[in-house]
């Protein structure tokens, strides 16, 4: 076990640059998720953290060592890939055994057939099972172990990469959307057995997802990477309820956070579609900025309030509701968290008029950056008062 | 009828042109040489009993074997001691067609010797083929290095590059070593065999990068990965490879006819043939055809056993 750092990493494809400048420190018995969109660079961090792929510049320490130069198999970390990449001509034992073999048996003990007359062997090839069967009793794949991989469904073919990876005691796991090959009921329950095997571990896990549910019910922290970059590494609560940026805001949710135009008045005050917000920023100066608003944060209101439009369609998951109202002058609609009692009131067409919670509204501006210097007024006011 | 009846008929023409030479080679080692000579008998000869005249020449009674056989003829002229004694070798030495094919192609040549060197060679050559196309069609298809597209080209180049064109050189090169009538001559030219490593190459491409990959991670170093990853998912492609690669070189009867010349331990079967080749009489088609089916006999066997693997093998489905 150890903690992993990444100091400003970059990494070229010819003339595109993949990744530009990351910086990454993971403590030991961390679990990190990388998540992003496709093609944001958390796959090639991964590999580049491995030692699959070399970096173009930039250094990666593994337990305050620098592993510039080192191989993949000497970098003593285990990987598990998306598509489990298991031996096919190897049974499920043997298999899981492979790393254990590689590095504790010598080039005489692995030869195949004489293999096993050559001193030691016996031992050391008794020890590698018993740890092999320990690792597959922890999954529950012990009945599995004399199959070959073709036989096997896919959430065990995950289990027995699973079992492959955690054999040996590597300084971190390394996860590559080990998940997205599995169908929807088996991703719920893997997620919650990964979590848990993190727990029992106790070691350090990085985990390449594209999806931010998964990052969110797995991580201790989630680093949010796009265009080749991190821009936020926090706890998924914190990314959720305070995003630095707004692509962050915009990514971290299902469903979407919204994002309504604001102008910026020249004393500060922020107004929507001309109807001026109890919201203002200090020092601000007249512009445009964007309002986020988490679909939980907005209710209906009964009388005046400052987002107005129609029921446009709504979804009714049983425990909650999810409501989308067209908003003139708005292209994406606004959604609405409501309780699935009022799904009679909110029949399509109706006319509704949403007020939010100005505690918890995100603000950022032109540029996605967020601005944290944003007061209520009628707060101050009262304040004076 | 259906309406592919006209695919089918073509087949069967083409098998039957594929198989015709085969059934005259197999036919002509069942018959006598009179047979042969009037084109009749049907398939299998009527097997009368014949007589073997080199057999009868080779048992010529002489001056001392008349004298000798005396006692068991009392009474009789020598003449007539001659004629017994003829009479009895013609009788030792008639014998079914068919017997007398295939114990003069295994007697009149050293045909097992040519068949040991037969495998002997083709074993070597395909090892040492796959010894050396495994590691550079992985590095063709999985490693990145500068050149790499050249190399390939160099590759697919040599490909267009007939054995006929190169054989001279080749055979002086060998000559200078002084390897000529040598196994060495018979294998080295072999060994680095471009179709091998292209096809390896195109099967290879077909192997998940994440396998490796996972090699990687599980510690083995890339020759590891070729040997112990690599070769067991390659096995279909290999088997076919191994068809392509021994049936050539079973068969193969100009290289064996270039540098071989003098030594007949070193004959591969093919050259065993030479063997019958008609010294004036050209009786000898039975013998040959009889040689050329034990020839060919192990090829055949061998490519029913492994037709199911062949055919995957061809249709390169790697890991899918």
């Amino acid at each position: 076990m150890a903690g992993l750092s990444v100091e400003n990493v970059t990494k070229r494809f010819g003339e595109t640059e993949v990744l530009k400048g990351v910086s990454l420190v993971i403590a030991d018995g961390e679990f990190v998720s990388l998540v992003g969109p496709s093609g944001c660079g958390k796959s090639t961090l991964l590999r580049i953290i491995a030692g699959l792929e070399e970096q173009s510049s930039g250094d990666i320490q593994i337990g305050g060592q620098s592993v510039a130069g080192q191989r993949a198999a000497d970098r003593n970390l285990s990987m598990v890939f998306q598509s489990y990449a298991l031996y096919p001509h190897l049974s499920v034992g043997e298999n899981i055994s492979v790393p254990l073999k590689m590095r504790r048996m010598n080039g005489l003990q692995q030869l195949p057939l004489v293999g096993g007359f050559m001193p030691g062997a016996r031992n050391v090839a008794s020890d590698i099972g018993s740890v092999v069967n320990q690792a597959a009793g922890m999954l529950e794949i012990g009945h599995l172990l004399d199959r070959k991989p073709g036989q096997l469904s896919g959430g065990q073919r995950q289990r027995v990469a699973l079992g492959r990876a955690l054999v040996r005691d590597p300084a971190a796991f390394l996860l590559d959307e080990p998940l997205s090959n599995l169908d929807a009921k088996l991703r719920v329950q893997t997620r919650a057995e990964i979590a848990q095997l993190h727990r029992r571990l106790d070691a350090t896990f990085i985990y390449v997802t594209h999806d931010q549910v998964e990052a969110m019910t797995m991580s201790d922290r989630i680093a949010v990477m796009m265009g080749g970059r991190i821009l936020q590494c926090a706890a998924p609560e914190i990314a959720y309820e305070d995003p630095d940026r707004i692509e962050v805001a915009e990514f971290i949710g299902s469903p979407k956070i919204n994002i309504l135009p604001l102008e910026i008045s020249s004393e500060g005050r922020l107004s929507f579609h001309d109807q001026p917000l109890d919201l203002a920023i200090a020092g601000g100066s007249r512009g445009v900025a964007s309002l986020g608003l988490r679909p939980e944060t907005l209710w209906l209101s009964g009388g005046e309030a400052p987002i107005r439009g129609r029921v446009a369609h709504s979804e009714n998951l049983g425990s909650e509701m999810f409501v989308q109202v067209d908003v003139p002058g708005l292209e994406e609609r606004v959604t609405l968290r409501a309780m699935p009692e009022l799904r009679a009131s909110l029949t399509l067409g109706t006319p509704v008029a949403l007020d939010f919670d100005t505690d918890k509204a995100l603000v950022f501006d032109a540029d996605g950056a967020r601005m944290r210097k944003v007061r209520r007024l009628s707060a101050a006011a009262s304040e004076v008062a | 009828m259906t309406r592919d009846w006209w695919k089918h008929l073509l087949l069967i023409l083409g098998v039957i042109i594929v198989l015709v030479p085969f059934y005259m080679m197999v036919s002509y080692s069942f018959k006598s040489p009179g047979e042969i000579d009037r084109g009749e008998g049907g398939f299998f000869g009527r097997q009368e009993l014949m007589v073997d005249e080199r057999c009868v020449k080779l048992r010529d009674p002489s001056r001392n074997d008349i004298a000798a056989a005396v006692p068991q003829f009392p009474g009789l002229s020598d003449s007539a001691i001659r004629d017994a004694l003829v009479d009895e070798a013609m009788a030792e030495c008639s014998m079914r067609p068919v017997v007398f094919n295939y114990t003069k192609a295994f007697t009149e040549a050293p045909l097992l010797r040519y068949l040991m060197n037969g495998v002997i060679v083709t074993a070597s050559i395909f090892l040492i083929q796959v010894v050396v196309a495994l590691p550079a069609a992985y590095a063709l298809a999985k490693l990145k290095f500068w050149g790499r597209d050249a190399v390939f080209a160099l590759v697919l180049f040599c490909l267009l590059i007939p054995v006929h064109a190169i054989a001279l050189p080749l055979y002086i090169m060998l000559a200078k070593l002084g390897l000529t009538n040598t196994y060495a001559a018979l294998v080295v030219p072999w060994t680095i065999s471009v179709f091998g490593i292209f096809l390896m190459r195109q099967f290879f491409m077909t192997v998940p990068d994440d396998l490796i990959d996972a090699a990687r991670m599980d510690g083995m170093g890339e020759f590891t990965i070729v040997w112990r990853v690599m070769l067991p998912t390659a096995i279909p492609a290999l088997l076919a490879f191994a068809i392509f690669s021994v049936v050539a070189h079973w068969n193969d009867y100009f290289w064996p006819r270039m540098v071989v010349t003098g030594n007949r331990d070193l004959f591969t079967p093919p050259l065993g043939l030479r063997e019958f080749k008609g010294d004036g009489d050209g009786s000898f088609f039975g013998p040959m055809m009889a040689t050329a089916t034990v020839i060919v006999t192990p090829l055949i066997v061998a490519f029913l056993l492994a037709q199911k693997r062949f055919i995957e093998g061809i249709t390169l489905n790697g890991m899918k």
